[in-house]
């Protein structure tokens, strides 16, 4: 799987959304992307990536877009 | 008896003296590896941490940081992260004791014993507590103080922080139950350490009259309560405070 089907993948299973809302996904602009569904979203970034997050990043991660920003830039995911 | 940490990673902070120091040495008597933080590099303290690996068949690691330097906390959390290891256990003992009546207390020192006695704890336990989301399994405690419930006279900045860390103990063992994580406080009386002799002896005096037990208590005694919490003998016991202080108030 590439990297951007697992990301993908990620959003998808942990904030229960359908991969056409992805583009324009941002925090809390869904049910599922509530607090609780952040952190969930954050362990399965970690998992299927096998990274640990840091704080700052994770408070970043406003969007399916800043996350890939995110992983690019500070953990050397290329997508 | 069982070697009630055996086969468990522990993170333990403060490890150079005092409550630290002897709990580094239950921990280890008990089968715990350990990473133990300290403040600077120590010889006695690298030669202690040698022989208790040595006697008791584990591993302990130095890990060297200073509370008051937030990107030097996190080097040090992030060399422990790098170990990939599953991390059983996070005991948050390193702190500082100021005294000053609250008229006599800066708004700068305040701060100062604030960043040492509750934010680095929080940073650390973010980095450690995120590892044991991972696993959904984990004890944390946080070293506060019986100043931090009862208060004590010239000790505003010290028992506010304390406060502040119970309160967050509260707070942080709700959010992090559902992860298999408990998270208690454990709050000292007077015990003999370095820090409370360095209290002046009449308030040391006052205080060790208040205790149903009337004497200071020994680092071990603490380090005990440490070890039950930190064991799975305390297994359904999370958001607590637990009073380690001869029956003070």
């Amino acid at each position: 799987m590439t990297n951007i089907n697992k990301y993908n993948e990620s959003f998808i299973t942990s904030l229960q959304v359908t991969g056409e809302q992805l583009t324009s996904l941002t925090y809390q602009s869904v049910e599922g992307w509530d607090s609780v569904g952040h952190m969930n979203l954050i362990a399965v970034l970690e998992e299927v990536f096998d990274i640990m997050m840091e704080t700052d990043d994770i408070i970043d991660l406003s969007s399916y877009e800043k996350g890939k920003e995110i992983l690019t830039t500070n953990y050397d995911i290329e997508f | 008896m069982d070697k009630l940490l055996a086969n468990k990673n522990v993170v333990l902070t403060g490890c150079l003296r005092g409550i630290g120091k002897t709990t580094m040495e239950v921990f280890a008597r008990n089968g715990a590896n350990i990473f133990a933080c300290a403040q600077y590099q120590d010889i006695d303290f690298e030669n202690t941490i040698q022989k208790l690996s040595a006697e008791n068949g584990i591993w302990i690691k130095p890990i060297y940081f200073d509370l008051s330097d937030i990107e030097s906390i996190k080097t040090g959390m992030r060399m422990i992260i790098s170990e990939k290891v599953q991390i059983d256990g996070l005991v948050n003992i390193a702190g500082m004791v100021y005294n000053g009546l609250f008229q006599m207390t800066s708004i700068e020192k305040m701060k100062e014993v604030f960043e040492i006695d509750f934010f680095s704890q929080m940073l650390i336990t973010q980095y450690i507590s995120k590892i044991m989301m991972k696993y959904k399994s984990g004890s944390i405690v946080n070293i506060a103080s019986i100043a931090g419930i009862d208060g004590n006279p010239g000790q505003v900045a010290y028992s506010a922080a304390k406060a502040a860390l119970i309160g967050s103990t509260k707070t942080i063992s709700i959010e992090l139950g559902q992860y298999g994580i408990r998270v208690n406080a454990l709050a000292p009386g007077v015990i003999l350490t370095d820090m409370t002799r360095a209290l002046p002896e009449d308030k040391f005096n006052n205080l060790i009259k208040k205790a149903e037990i009337p004497r200071a208590g020994e680092p071990e005694e603490v380090a005990k309560v440490l070890l039950y919490l930190i064991s799975d003998l305390s297994s359904y016991i999370t958001g607590q405070i637990i009073r380690v202080d001869g029956g003070i108030g």
